[in-house]
């Protein structure tokens, strides 16, 4: 199926072209790089330390000092949702870089040793799917227990066949690429091919799921920190914190709003980015 | 025709299968002893140890599985642990919430979904399309829980124009639970039939059905729309997977007595056989609702078609 | 139509003065089971409590009355006889025979129905039928407590040949006994239905009907109470309460409850095997902000291990003042000046939760860094029992309202572990009070052995004493003689609707 007239590099858009071509993609990485830098520099620029308790000055609304209220605990609402987005963006990286590692290297197995690996691979793949993933996820984490670490295994796990599906795709149009045949008649190795010549001319695709995945990873951990099965207190993070602030919601609906609003915006400006990335990289959808 | 449908069941089989490994195997592998979670913190070793052997904890691996499945294609979990109901009953007893919930949010994002994609596909870089795009956007940002929480406070709490929760009879009960839960289904559908309405209406059938003098009005939804409807209704299928997670939060918020708050209650207190039993429940209706998705697109493809009839 | 309603209504009125109503209840739970040997959680008992009637009454002013047992007797320390109520009919027609009650309660001791209330008649040897209406137990030891157990919910009376007919369906789809209200039927996860018995043996019921319906949401139950839609709501979140207090529509029914709420040490662990360091922590705990910020004022700083409602509660007890610099003193004392690191557990529920992140906060003022972990429930106590921990927070509920039942378990050296002292920790004074209070008859001998007892434990202090509850059930201004009961399971055949 594959031509050599979709040969990726070649035809890659700059950066800088894309930004400026898609004005969405633009704005979303401008969102994604400040909840970035906020979360990097969290002691730098959060007003208060995140557990800081003030109990004398409870669910108090949003005020010149505390720009958004304070929870529960008298604890600032901002700094703990710029902290909270540290734990989002750590648990979104880690679980998709395990989905990453293990269904990217299924699907590479996959096609480029095809037969009987590839009918195991897509078989588990499919079994995979067969469980809507954030269910997949929730019966993970209810095994595990409830902590941060386990829905990073968890959701990466549910992660998984989407991974091994689109590395899989893409590198099965690659192999059968002219230069990956010229290589195996020069008499390359296995790994080298695979590694030097298959892999990066596959990331494409790959790159795009990431940015997507992304945006579900982190939908998926403050679910399940929502339902107390994440993040544990005192740990700032959104869901977690949107859960313990429930039963408040009548006297202080800032401590529910903001928290849920941060997250709203990182998944949005992961999803443009995303969405630009794909439009930008996949050939099928270019103009 | 049938052929194709027997063959994408007879696919199924070995999937559920891998289905019930994984999730025995979830189970086995939790920490924690089902014995004393059922007596209890207190009970004496001497009834532990006998209800360990009525269960069949001693057994190896295999073997609790062997006689595990062999119940649950009889339909048969076992037992509560927390109740000690049947989990079938239990689950046969809240499935229709579940459906009923999970059905009415389907239809609401097909009906919101797919005229709002036409339009802002005939549209294009209109103030229609935009307006829709973002809108799209935000609803596959917003968390469920939030949304589900937002939704309360404002109708409920502050507007006071339905009941914030529960099912009790009367058709406000479903109005947030429906809406919170067809939310992120509405915005990929429109995001779906948005952007392969647009891949149709760029073909050359089109263009010659255009040049023809065909009226715009019956070229969108004789021919694009119809031909636009193949992705479309793999997106919905595929939606119903997300459906049925966001139906365990959607039903945690708003007290709905469905099968995904069992879900929670059950993890909750680490009544295995009901999660199990919940867990496998929805694989089904995930299965079945992708074998229909996938018969409807056979019978939309005239390609596939031809290759099975 | 309306002609045949209003005559109703007057028939009704004609008949005993009060109109027919359905009572509407919520609570925070589902139920789990209907069957008293199936579990022992409160929301299951708060309806099993209408259903059935015990041995023994224990009113809603912890006093013990006869129940189904009209009478009993003391035939020496360890043997007592009940002589059953004649005449008592269960719902299913059946009549009240002593081989129910023996039945009953073999079933709730026996190891194969793994009852989770069985502990509750662990002081049983044996069950003899003296004739058909009498039951002698025999203890293995002497057990004064003995009449306080068979008035708790899991030792509910039973119809024989109904639990035997239903097998496993017990408790679900039917359920049988002899009290205020008969099981109509049970929508799971929605509500409850059940109907007035006209022969209840104790007396009229109010209600015509009752329904339970399981609202988890705190906020959720109390916009249904402000609305109308429900009578009464149990346990409004401390939050919705103080809204509830200034609503003109609704009474409050607070009461304080029996539980305690507390933070276990290791008293076998370092540093925690220090007096000084438990002494030390308990001054450096604010138990009034806790009760303040937590329980919005819903609560009073525990005193001593037992709620002041228990029998034998030592209530003139100083409790811990909160002063940090006596704190700090007593940590430099036991050479622990410049503090230390140490682990907190709780489980996952909220407000354990929320008190853990009070108390590390308070804790790291005077150099004690805590770190709270949340543990699964079963895991939870597993390693509790296995004396793993080093601080953990649980609460006791003293159901039975007596000081044995409060500290026995708690506080006695033969409890070690998973029978419920989890702190390791133990005086050979307190045990032989303990067990001292557990033979004797005389009230004012038992008390004066409970309130030494408590002397000791509130100077070792193996525990943070935190704080009691008040738990804020509250109705409808309408609904006049609901009295909520101490240990939560209130009793509603009283209930008036205006």
């Amino acid at each position: 199926m594959a031509t050599t007239t979709k040969v990726i590099p070649q035809r890659r858009r700059s950066w800088f072209a894309l930004m400026r071509s898609s004005p969405r993609t633009a704005i979303g990485a401008v969102v994604l790089s400040i909840i970035v830098l906020a979360a990097v520099f969290a002691e730098a620029i959060s007003p208060y330390p995140p557990n800081q308790q003030n109990l004398r000055n409870r669910l108090q609304p949003p005020s010149a000092e505390h720009l958004l209220g304070t929870d529960h605990f008298g604890r600032d609402v901002l700094s703990r949702i710029i902290y909270g987005g540290r734990v989002s963006l750590q648990v979104g990286f880690i679980a998709v870089g395990i989905a990453l590692a293990v269904g990217g290297l299924m699907g590479l197995l996959a096609a480029f040793y095809g037969r009987w690996v590839d009918s195991t691979v897509s078989f588990f793949v499919d079994v995979l799917l067969a469980l809507p993933g954030f269910l997949l996820a929730l019966a993970i984490v209810a095994a595990l227990g409830p902590s941060l670490t386990n829905v990073m295994i968890a959701v990466g796990i549910a992660n998984v066949p989407q991974f091994a599906r689109i590395t899989r795709s893409a590198v099965l149009q690659v192999i059968e690429m002219d230069f990956v045949t010229a290589a195996h008649a020069a008499g390359s190795r296995d790994q080298r091919i695979m590694f030097k010549h298959v892999v990066p001319n596959s990331l494409s695709p790959v790159i795009v799921q990431v940015t997507l995945s992304l945006a579900g990873a982190i939908l998926a951990a403050a679910g399940l920190s929502f339902l107390g099965l994440g993040a544990q207190p005192p740990t700032a993070e959104w869901g977690s914190m949107l859960n313990s602030a429930r039963p408040f919601i009548r006297d202080a609906h800032w401590a529910v709003t903001f928290p849920g609003l941060a997250i709203v915006v990182t998944v949005l400006a992961l999803n443009m980015v995303g969405d630009g990335l794909r439009d930008a990289l996949d050939p099928r959808r270019r103009d | 025709m049938i052929k194709y449908i027997l063959r994408r069941i007879l696919l199924l089989i070995p999937i559920l299968l891998g289905v019930t490994v994984i999730v025995f195997g979830i189970m086995f592998l939790t920490p924690g002893d089902a014995a004393i979670l059922m007596l209890g913190e207190n009970a004496p070793q001497a009834e532990l140890e006998a209800l360990r052997e009525r269960l069949g904890l001693n057994e190896p691996a295999h073997v609790q599985y062997g006689m595990w499945l062999v119940r649950v294609v009889q339909l048969d979990f076992g037992r509560s642990t927390r109740s000690g109901r049947p989990v079938t009953g239990e689950i046969v007893a809240r499935l229709p919430a579940t459906v009923e919930l999970a059905l009415l949010a389907t239809l609401l994002s097909i009906a919101i979904g797919v005229p709002l994609g036409v339009l802002s596909a005939t549209r294009p870089n209109t103030a229609v399309d935009h307006t829709a795009t973002v809108l799209a956007f935000g609803g596959l940002a917003m968390p469920v829980f939030w949304q589900g929480l937002i939704m309360i406070l404002l109708f409920a709490l502050v507007l006071d124009w339905l009941p914030p929760s529960g099912k009790l009879g009367g058709w406000q009960y479903y109005v947030l639970p429906t809406i919170t839960l067809g939310t992120s289904a509405i915005a990929a559908i429109t995001r779906m039939t948005r952007a392969t309405m647009l891949e149709t209406l760029s073909q050359d059938y089109v263009r010659t059905a255009r040049s023809k003098g065909v009226r715009q009005r019956s070229i969108t939804y004789r021919h694009a729309l119809r031909n636009a409807m193949i992705p479309i209704v793999t997106v919905i299928g595929l939606q119903f997977g997300a459906l049925l997670s966001g139906a365990v939060i959607t039903e945690t918020i708003f007290s709905w007595p469905g099968i995904g708050r069992l879900a929670i209650d059950a993890i909750r207190s680490k009544d295995f056989p009901v999660v199990q039993g919940v867990v496998m429940t929805f694989a089904l209706m995930y299965a079945v609702v992708n074998l229909v998705t996938d018969v409807l697109y056979a019978y939309l493809d005239p390609r596939l078609k031809t290759r099975y009839s | 139509m309306r002609k045949v309603l209003l005559m109703l209504a007057a028939v009704a009125f004609a008949f005993g003065g009060a109109h027919a109503f359905t009572l509407t209840v919520a609570q925070g739970s589902d139920v789990v089971s209907l069957s008293p040997h199936q579990t022992n959680d409160q929301p299951s008992a708060r309806v099993m409590r209408q259903i059935y009637d015990t041995l023994v009454i224990q009113t809603e002013d912890l006093v013990l009355e006869s129940g189904l047992a009209e009478s009993w007797e003391q035939i020496d320390a360890t043997t007592w006889d009940f002589f059953i109520r004649p005449g008592v009919t269960f719902h299913n027609g059946d009549t009240l025979m002593g081989s129910d009650v023996k039945f009953t309660l073999d079933r709730l001791r026996d190891p194969a129905t793994a009852a989770p209330g069985a502990f509750l008649v662990g002081f049983i040897d044996e069950i003899t039928l003296v004739d058909d209406m009498t039951v002698r137990i025999t203890t293995n030891g002497p057990f004064v407590p003995i009449l306080s157990h068979l008035a708790h919910t899991a030792t509910s009376i039973l119809n024989e040949r109904a639990v035997t007919d239903a097998g496993e369906d017990y408790g679900t789809s039917v359920v049988v006994g002899t009290g205020p209200f008969s099981f109509v039927s049970w929508e799971v996860a929605n509500q409850i239905v059940l109907d007035r018995n006209d022969d209840w043996w104790y007396g009229d019921v109010g209600p015509e009907r009752v329904i339970f319906r399981a609202i988890t949401e705190g906020t959720v139950r109390a916009i249904e109470l402000e609305a109308g839609a429900i009578d009464i709501a149990y346990n409004l979140e401390p939050r919705d309460a103080l809204r509830a207090r200034q609503n003109p529509n609704i009474t409050m029914a607070e009461i304080e409850a029996l539980t305690t709420a507390y933070i276990g040490f290791n008293a076998q662990k370092e540093p925690f095997d220090d007096v000084r360091v438990r002494q030390a922590i308990n001054h450096a705990v604010d138990a009034e902000t806790i009760v303040d910020v937590i329980f919005e004022g819903f609560g009073f700083p525990a005193n001593s291990p037992i709620s002041s409602m228990v029998f034998g509660a030592n209530t003139d007890l100083e409790p811990y003042e909160y002063d940090p610099e006596r704190a700090r003193q007593l940590l430099a004392d036991a050479g622990l000046g410049s503090g230390f690191s140490t682990t907190l557990w709780t489980n996952d529920n909220p407000l354990r939760i929320q008190i853990a992140e009070i108390v590390q906060a308070q804790l790291g003022d005077i150099g004690i860094s805590v770190d709270v972990q949340v543990l699964e429930w079963s895991t939870y106590l597993n390693d509790t029992a296995a004396g793993a921990h080093d601080m953990f927070i649980l609460g006791w509920v003293t159901v039975t309202a007596d000081a044995d039942y409060g500290l026995y378990a708690l506080f006695h050296s033969s409890n070690f572990g998973s029978a419920g002292n989890r702190t390791f920790w133990s005086s050979d004074r307190v045990d032989e009070l303990l067990d001292l209070g557990r033979r004797e008859s005389d009230p004012e001998l038992r008390e004066a052995y409970y309130f030494e007892a408590q002397e000791i434990i509130r100077d070792e202090a193996p525990w943070i004493f935190l704080n009691t509850q008040i738990e804020a059930h509250a109705t409808r201004a309408n609904v006049t003689g609901f009295v909520p009961h101490p240990a939560g399971h209130n009793r509603l055949y009283n209930v008036q609707k205006n």
